[in-house]
């Protein structure tokens, strides 16, 4: 399978973040406390899935900062073509590990049968 | 040529749109300007400014332009429009005010020459409010404009400066030209920078703990155009981070993905591919 963007566990955690809730724009620490990941992971698999046009990022008004006390915020969200491309791909992934472990079972029920 | 603020040395596509702005400004609020004067204070700052850049990698002369567009519409006078054009001309090129004066007359060389003065001032450090009444007080009140003009504009750009440079205009913007607004009744002008002053300020909080130095650092490794965006953003993001150590650990983490995140922002943009099934 070819996509835009290599599907490593973090894009996954990530995509998998961003679509319980398309619509919701997360800032980067948000998403980094959604997934788990740390920063170091997440900054670069946020600038690749913006450079691929999967993500869009924008900075919020300024004026609801001000009124918390906080510079502006850079937001990221989910585009409608990367929405859809992220469900598929995470769609065609489990399908192959399903696949995969499907496989194995029938293949060798007795040794790695169930608990894979 | 069609027009005097249209035409002649070919301005580039930002400068060819901003002395549009002007002229359309200019229309609305004072069709009786002195267009040709005005253009031919563009065209000689314009000249003098040739191959000069601001910090964001603009040509130098869109700034003395924006200055003239705020204060065109706030409904400046020739003169005052001439002397934002070549406000920065005396100071920053060889252009001198014997030349000023012998093309622009003693009106408009008193002007540049008034905001030099105050520049003097303000760069002393002076960034007390009483001081900037004293001095705007001292000072022609059309000089004043200019300077305020001047500020505004250098704070709608102040995201490309550095964090240091920031928050120095920023504070004197805040005691100095949002009060020195207030006392030319330039209500609009006064809010935004008001506005802009507390952003950069917050914004900038923490560019001055260890975690913001070390943020600011790593930014700096990263493609230059796009140094600006996530510096703001890391630096953002320490005031959702309430302790000191929860701040450093972000910055330590952050650190390590910058080689990958540098990689991934020098690499050409792909485009948006469709993904193959």
């Amino acid at each position: 399978m070819k996509y835009a963007i290599k599907m490593t566990g973090p894009v996954q955690q990530v995509l998998r973040a961003l679509l319980a809730d398309p619509a919701a724009p997360r800032y980067g620490l948000e998403v980094s406390k959604l997934t788990g990941l740390e920063t170091g992971t997440l900054y670069p698999v946020m600038a690749r899935l913006e450079a691929v046009g999967w993500v869009d990022s924008s900075w919020e008004d300024p004026e609801l900062g001000v009124r918390e006390g906080r510079p502006r915020r850079r937001y990221y969200q989910l585009t409608r073509d990367g929405a859809e491309q992220a469900r598929a791909a995470l769609a065609e992934i489990s399908r192959i590990r399903d696949k995969r472990r499907a496989t194995l079972s029938a293949a060798q029920p007795g040794v790695l049968g169930a608990p894979l | 040529m069609t027009g005097v603020l249209s035409g002649r040395a070919q301005p580039g596509p930002l400068q060819a749109d901003l002395l549009a702005g002007l002229r359309g400004i200019l229309q609305a609020i004072r069709p009786d300007a002195d267009l040709r004067l005005i253009r031919r204070a563009y065209d000689v700052a314009a000249a003098w400014h040739d191959g000069q850049t601001r910090f964001s990698g603009d040509p130098y002369i869109t700034h003395p332009l924006a200055v003239a567009a705020i204060l065109a519409g706030l409904g400046a006078s020739d003169q005052a429009l001439c002397a934002a054009l070549l406000h920065d001309t005396t100071a920053l090129t060889a252009y001198t005010f014997a030349e000023l004066n012998r093309e622009f007359g003693t009106e408009i060389t008193g002007l540049v020459a008034g905001i030099a003065a105050l520049d003097q001032i303000t760069h002393q450090g002076s960034s007390t409010t009483a001081q900037a009444i004293a001095a705007a007080t001292a000072a022609d009140p059309r000089v004043l404009a200019i300077k305020i003009a001047d500020r505004l504009h250098n704070m709608r750009t102040v995201e490309f400066l550095p964090p240091d440079k920031q928050l120095q205009k920023a504070a004197q913007a805040r005691d100095v030209f949002v009060p020195a607004a207030r006392l030319l009744r330039l209500g609009t002008v006064e809010s935004e920078l008001a506005a802009l002053a507390s952003t950069t300020l917050s914004r900038n909080r923490y560019a001055r703990t260890a975690s913001g130095h070390l943020l600011t650092a790593m930014a700096a490794l990263l493609p230059p155009a796009t140094q600006a965006r996530w510096r703001e953003e890391w630096l953002g993001e320490l005031h959702t981070l309430p302790a000191r150590r929860s701040r450093a650990r972000f910055a330590a983490h952050t650190l390590l993905g910058v080689p990958r995140l540098a990689v991934t922002l020098r690499r050409p943009a792909p485009g948006h591919r469709q993904a193959r099934p």
